[in-house]
Order: C-alpha cells, then structure tokens, then sequence
C-alpha cells in the first residue's frame, strides 16, 4: 500500500486498547449478570464482575495428581492472551496499533490458536471431564471454523484488500453487513464459537462438571474465564470495521462510533445467549457443513459477482 | 489488612456453593437452592469451583466418605455447612459467610493443609482429580474389591509419590497371585514404573494383558485398558462413575460408566449406601415439585438457562404454596419451552423410546417418545397439577433406577445426560428403594 488510511500509534498506546478491551468485557460480563438475575428473579447483578474477579484471587490455586501444569497453564493463560493480540489490528477509528497488510489474516490466525488453548486446559487437568470437554471443542471447532474462513473473506474480496483498515475504508457507501447479511451472521457464529460461549459452551457444560473448567479453581481460573469474554469482546469489536462500517457514522467522532457499535453487537449476542441452548457438538457438525459452509461460499460468490461485475 | 478485608468482603457476594443431597432430604436442597440465589450467590459444579459445601441432610458411612474427599479437594477458602433440616439453612449460610470472611483462619487452614505428609507435594491444594475422576466422583472407587491380602511382601509405603485414589483397583485381579512375592521389588518406584514392560511370562497362569491398570503413569494412575469399540477396532476404555454428587443429576445414584472416547459402552447403577440408609427424610416430595425440579434439570443441561430459571421460581413457588406465581410461572415455561425449536433440535432423538422399547425395559407409559416429547408431556402435567383444572392424572409409576444402564449403553456422555434427566426417574433411589426389594 503506497499511502495508508488508517495512522498507525505508538506501541504505547496498546496500554489504552487494552483497557478498553477490558472495559468492554466487563460489561458484558456486568449484562449476563444483570440478565442472570433478572431471570432468577433476584436483584442486582450489575456488580457480580467484581464480586467474581474476587472471590477468584482470593481462592487458592490446585492442582490434580500427574497434571501436565505446564501445558495446563499455557492453555489458560493463552486465552488471555490471545484475546489482546487480536485487537492489535482493530483500527480504533482512524488509529490501530498494527496496520498489518494482512491484518484479516492476523485476526484468523489468532482465533484458530484458540483450538490447541482449549484443548491443552482440558488436557492438562488429567481429568475426563476435562478432556472430554477439550474434544468437543474441537469438534465444534471443525464445524465453525471453516464457514468463519470464508465469511473473513467476503469483505476482503469487496475491499480488494487484507488490511482491515482499508476493508473499512471501503464502506464509505454502504455497509458491508446490508450487502453481505449471511457472511455476518456466520461471523458471529464463529466469534461465539471461538469464545467457547453461550451456544457453543458444551466444552464448558454442567453435563460434564464444568468440563475444561471442572479443576480449575483460582487466578487459573479466572484467566481462562476473563480470556473467553474478552476474545467475544474482541471478535465483537472486529465486527465493526469488517462489516459495520468502522468509524463511519454522523456527530460523533469515529473512534466513538466503533465503541458504540462494539457495544451493540456485544450486548446482542450477550442477551442471545439466555434463550439459545447449547449446540451440542454432533449436531451443529451438521449445520455447519451442510447449511453454514455452503451459505458463506454462496455469499463469497455473490460478492465476487458484485466486484466484477462493477469492474 | 484493610485491602484484604474489602477483598474478602467483595468476594463473599459471589460465593459459589456446592450443594450434596443425601437421598431423601430434598426439601433442604431445594431451600439451600432457593436462598443461595436470594443472595446473590451462584451453586457450584465441582469442588475446585466451590467456597461452601452444603451438605443436605445426614450422610451414610460411604456418603460421608466421598463429602470428605470433596471437601479436601476444595481449594480454600472452604467452609462446611451441615444442614439437616430446611428451618436451619439461613442462619447455617449466615454462618457460613461470616467464617469465609474469617482470612486468619483459611489461613490456618491452608498451611495444616499443606503439612499433611500423606498428600504428595504436587497435590498440596488437595487435588485427588485423577483420571477418571474429573474431581467428584472419589468416593466411588471400590477399594473393598482389592484384594491384597496376599501381598504380604509388597512395600506399599515406598508408593511415596502414587495416588491410590486415582487406581481403578476395580480392575485389577490380584486374588489369584498370593505366592507372588512383591517384596523382591524392594528398590522399584511404582509410580513412575512401566509394568507393562516387566516380563511377567515367568508367571504361568498369570494373565496381565487385559489389565491396564498395570500400566502406571507417573503418578500411580491406571492407564486405561483396551478393547473393541463399535467399529471393531481397538480403543482405550476408560472408567468414570457419574454422580452421586453431580449437578443436575438424581440424589444418590452412581452410575459407573465404560467410556470410550465420550461413548458409554457398558455401565452399572447403584445407590450411594445403600437402600434407606440415608436416614429420615421428610419424605416424598408433592409431584408437581418433583416434576419442576426434573424439568429445571433437564433445561439446565441443555443450556437454555431462562427456562430452567423459570422451572425453579415454579419449584419454589408451589414450594411455598404461592399458587399464583406457581401458575405464571408455569404458564411462561409451557410457553418458552414449546416456542424454542432449537431446544427442540437439541433433545429430539434423544433415547427414543417406543412401545416394544417400553415393554422390554418395562417401563411406565409416559415415557414413550424421546426426551423432547417427555419434556412436553411432563411440563403439561405441571400445568394440570399447579392450574389445578383436572384431578391428577393416575400416576403409573416412576422408572425404578436399576433400568438406566440398559437404556444409556452406546450414548455418548451427553445424551446420557439428558436422557436421564428425561426420564422420571425415583427421585430419592435410596428411599424408594426399599420398595424395589
């Protein structure tokens, strides 16, 4: 790229991200609560993110006879991780900390390390539960991450670009998500899967105690936990320049715009959740082969159509 | 100390609580259930999650050992509340939230912990979650099967590292060696040895190769064993009993269970002490209570948590004979749990059950369909019951619990789940029991 659409800031600056990344999180950790409770029919709930983040590093850490600790911290803490490395290339209006050529890649490259983070937390406990869990992840995995693959690269095609800065450039017209709805919806579908969240949370199921989760207890426990809402934090916020026009939008500055509509998506899918169950593994193999990888192709397709055609 | 206090403070809100139901003592689960929400507190799945156990009721001797081992697994700060009747479990919680609060004392704790010279040094936190065992099922293993009393010989105290309690000694046959003379193998570290290597042809009859558990892992557990899976093909078989203590799953009842990958390829049920030992309950709970509680279960595990919500305030509202918010409540979860088609796509299939399956198994006709099916069929009955609009209809029994490892062999782990939450199980075994002989 000869001139780039988006400033690339300080490395300094990623503190700031960060932080936000953080904010975000916790409240959507604050509305599951909120939602939580109004469903019980108790009060409050707004709060519970504090209370929990406490309760965990007051709580002491454990471990379980032959655990492979190693391998069992790195998959936790990984998740926290991983979640931070994605919003590098999220451009916070017209700022990102890494204008990658390939910033679209990045993204996806980081979400398929979720697949070896999940699998070695449930391995390393040397429980059964925890195993049985890290494989139905991967089993879900097998399912949601290829259409995720061809929904990541319908904005591309429009844009003619891989760097999620030009991608959102591109939508000075019209947003991507009015012209390409399904490659969206398999997007979100694939943010929740990576999260190991809400429908796709069997690896994390009471069926199975807790699953990759059943012997954690502690800080461990909170890594893995903070990991998985802020991964949906940041595939949320992703979602913004791949499909909801980045910045694009009237008063307020852009790097507000993406906040606000990080926010949106985020408190949709939260308030999803409630009502969807969890799709178990065997099953949604089906949907996601036979429904949601042929739907995102078709989009890929009709997109390609579209630039060709309009040359 | 100010910090920590306000720490402390901030973290006994969200205290998790791990709820053990003695057979029969419902009505105390199902209050410690109802408060722990009031308080903004969350039930625990496993106790590394878990701040508080909550034992419902006075355990049997085998119970009281397995309450025992969950309460070592427990991280700290742990505190143990012993319940035994549902007037007493607000001041118990109160109790118990004061003495989390208490950090000289978990303090204590941990370091009286630490100094047992029993617990090997990688598992000071109490971790006994060997293979198998996914941290909850300790007390099933059945260490009354082993047989070492021809082991005369056998230095069992240099097992320095070897955790017991992960053995599926179940397993392994040593009845027939009792000439075998274990004591030459005075300098051999058991936990890290291989005997799968040992050459044990010398020992004529002797046959080692169907038993896994002679392959030890660092750490003294069992590697699982092998045999032919639904393919004919060879693969791993693994042992792993579900419950007695398991969310969502019936008081008392242990299932253990062959797996191979998640499949279940063979399985046995028991009841945790016994028949009727778990002491006098209140006796057994009113239907439509019963039903609730089975609904809520069922919805939790499939993860609709806004139905299973629903399904408890219906518990606790006709709990408490507040009969108008029984019938709101049981009117929204007719409505959700009717509307949701994905819930639907969830459970359809899920043991299916027609009417020859019904006969062979003996099995009472509301259980035809599969576990969808039941689950409408049991949430219309709630309807009749809480609107009180028709007489009751006659009940033809419950599934006696012995039934369940012929219905849950070839399933995989969480079609069991859910097939046995789908099913009107006797829903305190041990107390029913009596009955079934």
């Amino acid at each position: 790229m000869a001139e780039s659409v988006v400033t690339t800031v300080p490395g300094g600056w990623a503190v700031l991200a960060g932080i936000l990344l953080c904010g975000l999180a916790f409240f959507a950790v604050a509305l599951d609560a909120a939602l939580s409770a109004r469903a019980q029919g108790t009060g409050g709930g707004w709060g519970a993110p504090l209370g929990r983040a406490a309760r965990l590093l007051r709580q002491r850490r454990r471990s379980t006879v032959a655990a492979d600790t190693l391998l069992w911290r790195i998959g936790g803490a990984g998740m926290l991780v991983g979640a931070f490395l994605m919003i590098a290339v999220i451009p916070l209006g017209e700022w990102t900390l890494a204008d990658l050529d390939v910033g679209v890649v990045w993204f996806n490259t980081v979400d398929v390390m979720v697949w070896a983070l999940v699998w070695l937390a449930g391995w390393g406990a040397n429980s059964a539960h925890g195993l049985v869990g890290g494989y139905r992840f991967l089993a879900h995995g097998v399912a949601y991450e290829l259409p995720l693959m061809f929904a990541l690269v319908a904005p591309a095609i429009a844009a003619g670009s891989l760097s999620v800065g030009e991608v959102a450039a591109a939508q000075d017209g019209v947003w991507f998500v009015v012209w390409m709805p399904v490659a969206f919806l398999v997007f979100l579908v694939g943010v929740t899967g990576f999260s190991v969240w809400g429908p796709f949370a069997p690896a994390l199921a009471a069926d199975i105690g807790g699953g990759v989760l059943a012997e954690l207890s502690g800080v461990d426990r909170l890594v893995l936990q903070a990991g998985r809402y802020l991964f949906l934090t940041a595939g949320a916020a992703f979602s913004v320049p791949l499909f909801l026009g980045g910045g694009a939008g009237p008063v307020l500055p852009g790097w507000a715009w993406v906040l606000v509509k990080s926010v949106l998506v985020l408190a949709v899918l939260v308030w999803l959740r409630r009502r969807i169950p969890l799709l178990r593994p065997d099953r949604f193999m089906e949907i996601g082969w036979v429904v949601l990888l042929p739907a995102a192709v078709l989009q890929d397709l009709v997109v390609s159509l579209v630039v060709v055609w309009k040359g | 100390m100010g910090l920590s206090g306000a720490l402390a403070r901030l973290a006994v809100r969200a205290t998790r609580v791990l709820v053990v139901e003695v057979p029969g003592h419902w009505a105390t689960r199902m209050e410690v259930e109802h408060q722990l929400l009031r308080r903004g507190w969350r039930p625990a799945w496993t106790p590394a999650d878990a701040d508080v156990l909550a034992v419902c009721g006075v355990p049997g001797p085998e119970l009281s050992e397995l309450v025992d081992r969950l309460w070592e697994q427990m991280p700290g700060p742990r505190v143990r509340a012993d319940i035994t009747s549902p007037g007493t479990v607000g001041s118990a919680l109160d109790a118990a939230a004061a003495l989390l609060l208490d950090t000289p004392h978990h303090r204590t704790d941990a370091q009286e912990r630490a100094q047992e010279p029993e617990i090997p040094e990688d598992a000071d936190h109490g971790g006994h979650g060997g293979m198998g065992h996914g941290g909850m099922d300790h007390g099933e293993m059945d260490h009354g099967e082993m047989d070492h009393g021809g082991h005369g010989g056998m230095d069992h105290s240099g097992h320095g590292g070897m955790d017991h309690g992960g053995m599926d000694h179940g397993e392994m046959d040593h009845g027939g060696h009792g000439g075998m003379d274990h004591s030459g193998h005075g300098g051999m570290d058991h936990g890290g040895m291989d005997h799968g290597e040992m050459d044990h042809g010398g020992h004529g009859g002797m046959d080692h190769s169907g038993h896994g558990g002679m392959d030890m892992a660092p750490g003294g557990i069992a590697l699982a064993g092998g045999g032919e899976d639904r393919d004919g093909l060879e693969m791993d078989v693994l042992h792993l009993p579900l419950g007695p203590v398991l969310p969502f799953w019936p008081a008392g009842l242990v299932l253990r269970c062959s797996l191979q990958g998640d499949v279940v390829v063979d399985a046995e049920a028991s009841v945790v002490d016994g028949a009727g030992a778990g002491g006098p309950g209140p006796g057994p709970a009113p239907a439509a209570v019963v039903w609730c509680d089975q609904v809520m279960a069922l919805l939790a595990l499939a993860g609709v948590e806004d139905a299973a919500a629903c399904a408890r305030r219906a518990r606790d509202a006709l709990l408490c004979g507040d009969e108008d918010a029984a019938r709101d409540a049981v009117e929204r979860l007719d409505r959700t749990v009717r509307r949701s088609w994905l819930l639907r796509s969830s459970l359809r299939g899920v043991l299916l059950l027609d009417r020859a399956g019904l006969e062979r198994h003996g099995l009472p006709g509301h259980c035809r369909g599969d576990a969808h099916d039941r689950l409408l069929s049991r949430v219309e009955r709630i309807r009749a019951e809480a609107g009180g609009t028709e007489p009751t209809p006659a009940e033809d029994g419950g599934v006696p619990w012995a039934v369940v490892p012929d219905l849950v062999t070839g399933l995989e782990l969480a079609s069991v789940r859910l097939a046995v939450a789908s099913l009107d199980l006797d829903p305190h075994p041990a107390v029913q029991a009596v009955g079934h002989g």
